[in-house]
């Protein structure tokens, strides 16, 4: 049985390729035998036809078909117009959800920013600095489930007095008189150690790109600033930082829709409880266990619109930073 | 037919689900096997203890049969549910299992593994309301399921998704095996959806008979509570321990025994009304049900550690403070896998010596005697030659009795006697059962998934703040307005 599953799998790919490959073919004799005017708008749409009819089935239609769900019921049967949407924005567990993403785009970014960026300038000013950059680029590797489940270990609560078995509890306790504190359920802490997990996990991705950034930037700069007598800081200041905009900017953006699209996180350490619920796992709990398609959809819709922005300014900075080189 | 929120979806975490957690918690197994159909008989000597006393479905095993003749006995009716002949080739099974309690669960299907040739794909996931609604919704449903999740079960059957035993396995074979209340319970109009596999008895209280010193037959509920706040005032230690937390099914230990409190305080009539949706959750039935929950749950004096640790403790390490030296608790409120779950936690303990239970004491005199029961069904999705010889075998007295042989859980089947029980507690929990006088299946594994995710999260909300219990209420009232409406 698996024998005649990887026959047909290589069968597939060998088909694709020939159909490819005849595309191209095919596609370069129909534009070489068209009159010289027509030549340069029938190569665009030969190139770009296909990639955009992909873009457009996997990612354009089923946008669309998930505007349209959202603003049918919850079986998709009956038209209600934005009736999903202000039930979402009255709901109180999806508005709480709609707080808390917000929390996560304002504190991700800066946080990852902070936290790479210290790590890539200090990282770099030392003799055993790939060493340094392995260990913190680690936990990029761990799943997002796997995160989860070991800040959970963490943070985990027991009662005062009995054996701390939560490694943050356990350091806290030893300071006299400061009891316990339960992480994740206390509405104060239990957001930001769900954005602190996420952290762990992205600080080290942060710090290679900022690094390799930092490394881009001539040296020739900072021995002419050094011999104009800059301290570290104004170096830092005035010379790295401002070169590493355009950087910081990508890691930002990256951060701010790794935290719109936060999930496994907060399903995995609390699946929303206590007011942890975020635009995804609210999105989730709509689709698998309310059955909601309207209402589901009106969420996805509104994060669509909240990346979106951020996505544009992505590309076009991108685009501005090509352009300059 | 009933009405019932037609595309609801019961998330499969219950009782037997969360109950894994506990063992992925203290590092056991894996969550997700398959087992091969060439394991040696002899290899399950090492998973359990010897059983005694065979079944006596063909009234010839009468002697002293050993684990061997029980396997034996299997095996035969693995190959007759099979047709007579080893028909081989696989079934794929989605469930909710994971370590110790599935490897006890794929102990039962070993002999029908080496009988009839059909290897069983077991794949457990937590996550099975979902899996289980996208894989039939995509048109590859798993041949069969085996799950606590009854009210997906019905609601699938009710579109047709679901394979009717009646004319599977036959309704004879069912009569002659099952009651007719658990038939009746895994039955949609006339079609049977589900055979049980697995049962648990709900609503005990554990405690250590060494140290506990209350009443073991309290009168009643108000009896056993006076007890504790005495006991809290005179020696400053809490009485009970709570343990809500579960993963993304946190709170369901609370709403288990408010459930069971309902139904034995409200009364069965009322209880089922009120799972199928038929009363509001604002009524004073329910609100009575919480509060007496809360009547220790919410009291920072009888709870060890109070209400954040009760938030904030595993369910399975939710009786860990009764064995600390000196115990921190005297008693935990949970149903009958809690003993396997404590036994293996603290492997030194003598059940019945140091670790016993007692059914918690009657809520309401009119409902004496009534019990709560859950469990696991097995469901046919995709008619195979394979999928209908695996229902037909775990309909068997024979499977009936492996499953009472694992210690873990209670055999649903009717044929099968106490004496195969060989766990102290299981034995006196079929005790208790036989001895009720009704037994009733849980509401929360019968109701639509958004409630029922409502419900166990509601057991949160409420130990954390009692005074918000109208609130709360009428919160998941709207949801069962919502879940059962179309």
């Amino acid at each position: 049985m698996i024998t005649t599953r990887l026959v047909q799998t290589v069968a597939a790919l060998a088909a694709l390729a020939a159909i490819v490959g005849l595309y191209l073919k095919l596609g370069g004799r129909l534009v070489s035998v068209l009159p010289t005017r027509l030549r340069s708008g029938a190569a665009a749409t030969v190139w770009i036809g296909p990639a955009v009819l992909i873009v457009a089935v996997v990612l354009i239609g089923p946008a669309l078909s998930t505007l349209r769900l959202s603003l049918f019921d919850g079986d998709g049967d009956r038209f209600v117009g934005a009736e999903n949407y202000t039930t979402a924005v009255g709901d109180d567990a999806i508005r709480t959800s709609l707080r808390n993403s917000v929390l996560w785009v304002v504190t991700l970014p800066v946080l990852s920013v902070v936290v790479g960026l210290a790590m890539a300038v200090l990282a770099d000013r030392v003799r055993y600095e790939s060493a340094v950059k392995f260990v913190l680029f680690l936990p990029v590797a761990i799943s997002a489930v796997a995160a989860g489940v070991i800040w959970r270990f963490m943070l985990d609560y027991r009662p005062p007095g009995a054996p701390q078995t939560g490694t943050l509890n356990a350091i806290v306790t030893t300071i006299p008189g400061v009891s316990p504190v339960a992480w994740l359920v206390d509405r104060t802490t239990n957001n930001l150690a769900l954005i602190g997990a996420t952290l762990w996990t992205q600080a080290g991705f942060a710090m290679i790109i900022l690094s390799a950034g930092l490394r881009s930037i001539p040296r020739e700069l900072f021995e002419a600033a050094r011999l104009d007598g800059a301290s570290e800081w104004h170096l830092f200041r005035h010379i790295k930082l401002p070169l590493l905009a355009p950087t910081i900017v990508v890691v930002m953006t990256t951060m701010a829709v790794i935290a719109l699209k936060a999930f496994d996180i907060v399903y995995v350490m609390t699946n929303g409880a206590y007011e942890t619920d975020v635009l995804a796992t609210s999105m989730y709990k709509q689709l698998f266990s309310d059955r909601h398609q309207g209402r589901a959809s009106a969420i996805a819709t509104i994060l669509m619109l909240a990346v979106t922005p951020i996505m544009i300014y992505n590309v076009r900075s991108y685009r501005r930073e090509a352009i300059g080189r | 037919m009933r009405r019932r929120a037609r595309t609801t979806a019961i998330a499969g975490c219950l009782l037997l689900v969360a109950a894994s957690c506990g063992d992925d918690d203290s590092g056991t197994g894996s969550t997700n096997g398959t087992q091969a159909g060439t394991n040696a008989p002899a290899s399950t000597d090492d998973g359990q203890g010897t059983v005694s006393v065979a079944p006596s479905s063909d009234g010839t095993t009468a002697g002293a049969p050993t684990e061997e003749a029980l396997l034996e006995a299997a095996r035969a009716a693995a190959l007759e549910a099979a047709g007579g002949e080893e028909i081989g080739g696989s079934v794929s099974l989605l469930g909710v299992l994971g370590g110790e309690e599935l490897d006890d669960f794929l102990e039962v299907l070993v002999p029908f593994e080496e009988a009839t040739g059909i290897t069983v794909e077991y794949e457990g996931t937590r996550d099975f309301g979902a899996i289980l609604q996208t894989r039939v919704e995509g048109g590859n449903p798993p041949d069969v399921v085996s799950t606590p999740a009854l009210g997906q079960m019905a609601d699938l059957a009710d579109q047709g998704e679901v394979v009717d035993l009646n004319e599977l396995v036959g309704a004879d074979q069912l009569s002659a095996n099952f009651s007719p209340s658990l038939i009746e319970t895994a039955s949609t109009g006339d079609q049977v959806y589900g055979i049980f596999s697995t049962v648990n008895l709900g609503g005990l209280i554990w405690y250590d008979p060494n140290v506990y010193d209350g009443p073991t037959e309290p009168e009643s509920w108000d009896a056993l509570i006076e007890w504790s706040r005495d006991k809290a005032a005179a020696d400053g230690v809490t009485p009970w321990c709570i343990g809500l937390e579960s993963g993304a099914a946190s709170g369901w230990p609370a709403a288990d025994f408010i459930d069971d409190i309902l139904l034995r305080q409200a009364g069965p009539e009322f209880h089922e009304r009120w799972w199928r949706g038929e009363v509001p959750w604002t009524a004073p039935e329910v609100k009575r049900a919480y509060e007496t929950y809360g009547e220790f749950a919410t009291d920072e004096t009888l709870t060890y550690g109070g209400v954040t640790t009760s938030l904030t403790l595993n369910f399975a390490n939710g009786a860990d403070a009764m064995y600390s030296d000196p115990p921190q608790c005297y008693l935990h409120q949970q149903a009958t896998f809690m003993g396997g779950i404590i036994t293996s936690n603290f492997p030194e303990l003598e059940p019945g010596v140091d670790l016993d239970f007692f059914p918690s004491p009657t809520f309401n005199p009119e409902f004496d005697g009534i019990q709560s029961v859950s469990g696991e069904i097995i469901s046919v999705l995709n008619e195979t030659e394979q999928s209908v010889a695996l229902a037909r075998y775990m309909a068997t007295p024979e499977a009936g009795s492996l499953v009472g042989a694992t210690g873990r859980w209670l055999s649903p089947n009717s044929q099968v006697e106490a004496e195969i029980y060989t766990d102290p507690f299981l034995r006196r929990a079929s005790e208790v059962l036989q001895q009720a006088s009704g037994t009733h299946y849980l509401g929360n594994a019968l109701m639509p998934t958004a409630l029922v995710e409502a419900f166990w999260k509601s057991g949160l909300d409420y130990v954390e703040n009692p005074d918000d219990l109208d609130q709360i209420l009428s919160g998941l009232d709207e949801v069962r307005v919502e879940a059962y409406e179309d």
